[in-house]
């Protein structure tokens, strides 16, 4: 027994007063006159002890009374044993984690018969249901006693890609608890990976009527290879320079040497051997690859020996495809911008484009619309009828890139866009030397990929006014250098200066190149993803311009993904197992995307004892794990109970208290 | 037969003694005039031989002729009788548990006694003592004498304690001619000691008549609590009384101490009559005299 507020025991001096009351304070009787003591004697006198006799009832009843008071007031409690029996209309949910790793040595087999064990282990009437789980949560059966369809629910548990998340696992199990406000007892045939567990630990809080009780398939970790990443070039356009780059990484291994092995569309490309060292990784390049037209599955194997083989093969997608023309329009005397343009696309690596070059005066029989995008270089003024075929080619779709240099000025416009240009920022030599980029949206496009512009000089800018475009630069003076003019469903970047070593020193820095590259690959639409995504990842298929129009995906396994239905209605879709999904779409080229599993589920180091014993805590009906299902020692508080004992206290003390004030009455 | 019973506190309402005299006389006198009995006056009628030395205008000379003896003949007529009320104000007599005090009671018993007395043209005196005579008014059946006697019993104030002896002694020589001695006193002395005060009293013919008068408390005391008792009669002694002991020992002690002084008047020729101050006074006198009639 024990007290949440025990100074409140310093009211124990209370009883002080009944003592005073009854044992200290001196009785003054008052004297009565009498005829004659005569018949009186000395000896029979009476006595305090005698009073006190007399009261000793009410003295102990309101001695108890404020003995009481001050020890409900302390709040005593009792360490109470709370057994954790017959929780009424408890639900035992079933949880099977069917992630990567559960492929590995048999795990899911184990899991599900431990699970059918249990359904076996329930008594008529209780109910029950079943979950798998890896990234998301599957219910396999309804809540119900039917133990057959829980077993059914078990048995159609399937491998998956998935990688294990126990957040979600937990998220799941809050849902069900507050939904159908009834107890569950969880059990969890997982092999309870430490990279499933979230990096936030109240992800995994349960709610105070689920009980968890975890049964890991495998406590121990064991050795396992993997191909963890390649990085291959999603597009390319000659085979000379394509390289392919592969990891593979070993957990909780010793040190060993495999055999990795480049294959394009099943065929073996190329082999390598990788010394993978313990518990690290190891990297393997295959400098050529021979891709021919159109898209290519690609895929890295290696030759583990482990137990879990699904993670040996690292599927990639890559596409050979012809560069596609650009139209650079200049003036006949400044041939300089050319040059550096088409060295920064050269530089970059992989050249998409192939840079057509004219003058104003050789645009007259040109169809922008062959072009993939269009580079106007100083050039003042086009021709009419060029000028109104560019801005229907922007409307429609296309992009085009405006630089602005002396040209700009004379004609006191900007072709295309009509922005009006409103004279020249020069850096002289009374005042600054020379202009700086001092603001950059680091979100654009054209600058995300490198942002280092600051020791750019900028001798002459043409002021423009932005009229609405996005402003994706400044200079230091405040002239905007970079607008991102949208017309229709074109774009128009407007460079401010120009692309030549003259207007200012651009071309010369490292930055110039990435920002021609970027800037290339958004006017032209090149929006070049990964080689490959993560199981679970999801995919657009179509955008607000598509509605309607039927996309069809198609599996690794070659089954379609999507109902007819859904094949007019789905705006996305996750894909959920490793391998090679085909995304054809109307009116636009197929896609194919090259999906692997999560490498995260290839180390099978278990979670700590401690971490699981954490996460049963966080739940109060749940016992420790592995424990015998033992009553807790909690504490009661016991103080209604002293009040109850101190109302009836108080009537009794009124009771016999008013019995001596009528006699008191009496007497006088 | 009317009967009223007045409570003592209403007598004390009434301002004047002579007033409850008559109040309580006159009730039961209306009722009873028919009785040939009625009053304390010993009417004796005798006839006597003569003995050398009496007067002989007392001598029956018819009865001489007829026996040639003398007897002596005295009429009823001729004897009225002297009554002497002792009226203790010792200061016991003041306890009262209520409006009246024992003092007050016994006031109004003693007007009323010479009220009667005045009626029947008895001479009627008066004593006042405590532990001294206090008082003294000569039995006389002149005129005023009822209004002296009451002056004086208004008068009587609480004294000291009691003292049978000295006063008794003292007033022995008042009494020159039998009659009737009615002492009204608490008594509070040993029985003995009162019998053997008053007894010479009653060696000189008078009939005496001991009225003891007890408040309810005396009687039987009722404290719910202790109490410190303080002795009216000695202020300096006190005793703490335990509600059990006056229950118990008290009244055991009171019951024998009337029973002893009851039982030694009764065996000595006195009579004892006890008087509740909590009772009617008319009703205790007229209980007094119904026994005293039937005794006659």
């Amino acid at each position: 027994m024990g007290f949440l507020t025990p100074w409140f025991f310093a009211g124990l001096l209370g009883i002080g007063l009944p003592i005073w009351l009854h044992l200290l304070r001196k009785h003054r009787s008052t004297p009565t006159p009498f005829s004659s003591l005569m018949f009186f004697e000395q000896h029979i006198q009476s006595s305090i002890k005698h009073r006190r006799l007399r009261y000793l009832i009410l003295f102990a009843l309101r001695t108890l009374l404020i003995i009481l008071v001050v020890l409900a007031f302390a709040q005593p409690y009792v360490q109470q044993r709370v057994l954790p029996l017959t929780r009424t209309g408890e639900i035992t949910v079933v949880a099977v984690d069917n992630s990567l790793s559960m492929r590995a040595g048999g795990r899911l087999d184990q899991a599900r018969r431990a699970a059918s064990s249990l359904i076996g282990g329930l008594h008529p009437g209780e109910r029950g249901q079943v979950l798998a789980f890896g990234s998301r949560v599957q219910v396999m059966s309804e809540i119900t006693d039917d133990h057959s369809t829980l077993n059914a629910g078990i048995n159609s548990i399937e491998p998956s890609d998935a990688r294990t998340s126990y957040a979600e696992l937990a998220r799941s199990l809050r849902s069900i608890s507050q939904a159908t406000h009834l107890p569950l007892e969880v059990h969890l045939y997982s092999d309870m990976q430490q990279t499933g567990m979230p990096t936030n630990f109240n992800d995994l809080r349960l709610d105070a009527g689920v009980k968890l009780q975890i049964h890991p398939i495998e406590s121990k970790a064991q050795p396992n290879f993997a191909v963890e990443n390649v990085v291959a070039p999603r597009r390319v356009y000659d085979s000379k320079n394509t390289r392919v780059l592969a990891t593979i990484a070993g957990f909780d291994n010793q040190k060993a040497t495999r055999r990795v092995t480049l294959s394009l569309n099943g065929r073996m490309v190329e082999t390598k051997t990788a010394d993978v060292p313990e518990s690290g990784r190891a990297s393997v390049e295959f400098l050529s690859l021979d891709v021919p037209y159109g898209l290519n599955r690609g895929e890295v194997r290696i030759d583990s020996g482990d137990s879990l083989p699904d993670d040996d093969t690292f599927f990639f997608s890559v596409e050979r495809a012809e560069p596609r023309h650009a139209l650079f329009v200049h003036d006949s005397q400044n041939p300089e911008a050319l040059l550096y343009l088409n060295a920064a696309l050269v530089s970059s690596g992989q050249s998409a484009f192939v840079i057509d070059s004219v003058t104003t005066d050789q645009t007259a029989n040109l169809a922008p619309s062959k072009y993939a995008f269009i580079v106007l270089s100083d050039v003042g003024s086009l021709p009419p009828g060029f000028e109104n075929q560019v801005r229907e080619y922007v409307r429609a779709g296309g992009s085009m890139l405006i630089t602005l240099g002396k040209n700009a000025v004379a004609h006191n416009r900007v072709p295309v866009v009509d922005l009006k240009t409103q004279g020249v920022a020069y850096a002289g030599r009374e005042s600054e030397r020379f202009l700086s980029a001092i603001s950059l949206d680091t979100s654009h496009p054209s600058i995300q990929k490198d942002n280092r512009w600051d020791d750019v000089k900028f001798y002459q800018a043409i002021r423009v006014t932005p009229a609405g475009g996005r402003v994706a630069a400044s200079l230091s003076d405040g002239t905007p250098l970079l607008i991102d003019q949208q017309i229709g469903e074109g774009h128009v970047l407007v460079f401010a200066s120009t692309l030549d070593n003259i207007a200012n020193d651009f071309p010369k820095h490292y930055s110039f190149v990435p920002f021609i590259e970027q800037t290339a690959r958004y006017l032209g639409h090149l929006n070049e993803g990964p080689p490959s995504v993560a199981v679970g990842s999801f995919a657009e298929l179509r955008d607000s311009k598509q509605k309607g129009a039927a996309v069809d995906v198609v599996d690794p396994k070659g089954k379609r993904v999507l109902s007819l239905e859904e094949a007019t209605k789905a705006q996305n879709i996750q894909f959920t197992e490793g391998g090679f999904y085909e995304i054809r779409r109307p009116n636009a080229p197929n896609e194919l995307v090259a999906v692997n599993a999560d490498r995260r589920e290839s180390d099978l180091t278990p979670v700590p004892q401690e971490t699981l014993s954490l996460w049963q805590n966080t739940a109060e009906g749940s016992s420790a794990a592995g424990g015998a299902v033992e009553g807790q020692q909690r504490p009661l508080s016991v103080w209604w109970y002293v009040m109850i004992v101190v109302l009836a206290l108080a009537v009794a003390e009124s009771l016999v208290g008013n019995r001596y004030l009528s006699v008191d009455k009496e007497a006088a | 037969m009317l009967q009223r019973f007045l409570d003592p506190a209403t007598l004390a309402a009434i301002s004047g003694l002579d007033l409850v005299a008559k109040t309580v006389v006159d009730g039961f006198v209306a009722g009873l005039h028919r009785s040939p009995d009625f009053g304390f006056s010993q009417e004796f009628a005798e006839y006597r031989a003569y003995s050398e030395g009496d007067d002989l205008r007392h001598v029956d000379w018819n009865v001489f002729a007829r026996t040639d003896r003398c007897f002596l003949k005295r009429y009823r007529g001729e004897t009225n009788t002297q009554a002497l009320v002792l009226l203790d104000t010792s200061a016991s007599m003041s306890y009262g548990s209520h409006s009246v005090t024992k003092l007050d009671f016994a006031r109004f018993l003693a007007a009323s006694l010479c009220y009667m007395g005045n009626l029947q043209r008895d001479a009627m005196g008066l004593i006042v003592f405590d532990e001294d005579v206090a008082n003294y008014i000569p039995p006389s059946t002149r005129q005023g004498q009822i209004f002296r006697l009451l002056h004086a019993i208004e008068k009587a104030e609480p004294g000291t304690r009691t003292d049978f002896a000295k006063p008794f002694f003292h007033f022995q020589n008042f009494l020159h001619r039998r009659g009737l001695v009615i002492v009204l006193s608490d008594f509070y002395e040993d029985p003995e000691k009162i019998i053997k005060t008053v007894e010479p009293l009653r060696f000189k013919g008078n009939e005496v008549v001991l009225f003891h008068i007890l408040d309810p408390q005396e009687i039987a005391p009722k404290f719910r609590e202790p109490v410190l008792l303080v002795d009216m009669e000695q202020p300096t002694a006190s005793l703490e009384v335990s509600p059990e002991y006056a229950r118990r020992d008290y009244k055991r002690k009171i019951d024998a101490h009337i029973e002893a002084l009851s039982s030694q008047a009764r065996s000595h020729g006195l009579d004892y009559f006890l008087m509740n101050t909590g009772r009617p006074l008319d009703e205790g006198l007229r209980e007094y005299l119904f026994i005293r009639q039937g005794r006659m």
